[in-house]
C-alpha cells in the first residue's frame, strides 16, 4: 500500500463528509426536542446502545475527514520532506489521540452503566 | 487606451517591472491582440507569442486584468483600463509575456495523448457510432493554451507532479474514446495522490477556459471511472 493513496483517501473524505453532514444536521435539528441536556443526560446517552456507537462514528468520521484534509494541505504547501513528515506525524498523533480518548471515555461510560 | 504590461528581460538582469503604455485603437481593432500588435510598432522590444489570431493555436494566452485568457479572443469593449497584462501565473517567465511551457507539455506527453489500440487494423478506418463520437465533444476542442492550468491553485503548488486541468481533460479525451483500448492503463497511471487527486474542484479551470470547455467535469468523470472500476 502506498503511503499517500489517491482514490481511497478521496473516497474516505467524501463518505466521512456525508456522515458528518447527516449527523450534524440531525443533531442540530433534534436538539430543541431533546430533554434538558445536563451531565447525567449526556452520560446516559453516551452509555446507551445507540448513543455510544453514534458518538464513536461521529468522531471516527471527524478524525478521518480531518486527516485527509490536513494531509492535502500539507502536501500542497509544505514541500521540504523533513518538515512535511514532522507536521504529518504531529497531525496523526493529535487526531489518533482525540479518537483514542473518545473511545476510552465511551468504554468507561458503557462499563459503568 | 491605457495598458500596464509586465516587462522582464533576463538578459538585462533587471528585476521585473510594470510598464505603462498608451495606444489608440484604429478602426477594425476589435480584440486585445490587435492593440498589442499596434503596440509592437511603438515598442518592438515588447515580447509575446501569437500566431493564428483566431483562438485556434492557443499561443497568446496571458493574464488579462487578473484573468487568464487569449488576447485574440478578448474584446476591447468592456476591458477595464488600464488593461493590466501579465504572463500566465505560476509559469516560469522567459521574457515579458512569454512563459516556459516545457513542464506543461511534459504533463501532456505523460498522459499518452494518442490512440492506443493493438487490435489488427481494419481495412478502412476504425468506426464510431454517433453516440460514441458525441462523448468526445467538449474534450477534443482543447487547444492546450494553458489558461486553465495557469489559473489552478493546485497546479501552482505542485506544477511538477499534478498533471493539471488541461492534461487531465486530454487524458479523459482518450479514456472516453471508444477506439482506445488502454483505458485501464490510463486509469492506473492517473490513480495517484498527485497526478489526479491534487484537484480540489476549485473549478477555476472551467471558469477561465477560453474555449468554454469544462476540465473539472472531465476530472470528475475520471474519478467516477476509477470508482466504477474499483467497485
Amino acid at each position: 500500500m502506498r503511503l499517500f493513496d489517491g482514490q481511497r483517501a478521496w473516497l474516505v473524505q467524501r463518505i466521512s463528509a456525508l456522515l458528518l453532514l447527516v449527523m450534524i444536521v440531525f443533531g442540530v435539528l433534534a436538539l430543541p426536542f431533546a430533554p434538558p441536556l445536563d451531565f447525567a443526560a449526556w452520560r446516559a446517552f453516551a452509555g446507551g446502545v445507540l448513543g455510544g456507537p453514534l458518538i464513536a462514528l461521529l468522531f471516527g468520521a471527524l478524525c478521518a475527514h480531518a486527516w485527509v484534509g490536513m494531509r492535502d494541505i500539507v502536501l500542497d504547501y509544505i514541500q521540504p520532506r523533513g518538515l512535511r513528515l514532522a507536521v504529518l506525524s504531529l497531525i496523526a498523533v493529535v487526531l489518533l489521540g482525540v479518537l483514542v480518548r473518545v473511545l476510552l471515555s465511551l468504554a468507561t461510560v458503557a462499563l459503568v452503566a | 487606451m491605457k495598458l500596464n504590461i509586465y516587462r522582464f528581460d533576463p538578459e538585462r538582469g533587471d528585476p521585473p517591472r510594470m510598464q505603462a503604455y498608451e495606444v489608440q485603437p484604429e478602426a477594425g481593432d476589435k480584440k486585445l491582440l490587435d492593440l498589442l500588435m499596434r503596440l509592437r510598432v511603438q515598442d518592438d522590444s515588447l515580447s509575446f507569442r501569437r500566431s493564428c489570431r483566431e483562438g485556434v493555436c492557443g499561443s497568446d494566452a496571458m493574464n488579462i486584468n487578473g484573468r487568464n485568457g487569449l488576447a485574440c479572443l478578448t474584446s476591447l469593449d468592456g476591458l477595464k483600463e488600464p488593461i493590466v497584462l501579465r504572463p500566465l501565473p505560476g509559469f516560469p517567465v522567459i521574457r515579458d509575456l512569454i512563459v516556459d511551457m516545457t513542464q506543461f507539455f511534459a504533463h501532456y506527453h505523460s498522459i499518452k495523448p494518442w490512440l492506443i489500440n493493438d487490435a489488427p487494423l481494419p481495412e478502412r478506418e476504425r468506426l464510431q457510432s454517433p453516440t460514441e463520437r458525441e462523448r468526445l465533444d467538449g474534450l477534443y476542442e482543447c487547444i492546450l493554451c494553458a489558461c486553465c492550468s495557469a489559473f489552478c491553485p493546485s497546479y501552482w503548488w505542485n506544477p511538477d507532479k499534478f498533471i493539471g486541468p488541461s492534461g487531465l481533460l486530454q487524458a479523459y479525451r482518450f479514456i472516453a474514446d471508444s477506439r482506445d483500448t488502454a483505458s485501464a492503463e490510463r486509469l492506473d497511471f492517473l490513480d495517484d495522490v498527485y497526478r489526479l487527486y491534487r484537484c480540489r474542484t476549485i473549478m477555476n479551470c472551467t471558469e477561465v477556459c477560453p474555449k468554454g470547455l469544462s476540465p473539472s467535469h472531465a476530472i470528475e468523470r475520471i474519478r467516477l471511472a476509477l470508482l466504477r472500476r474499483s467497485s
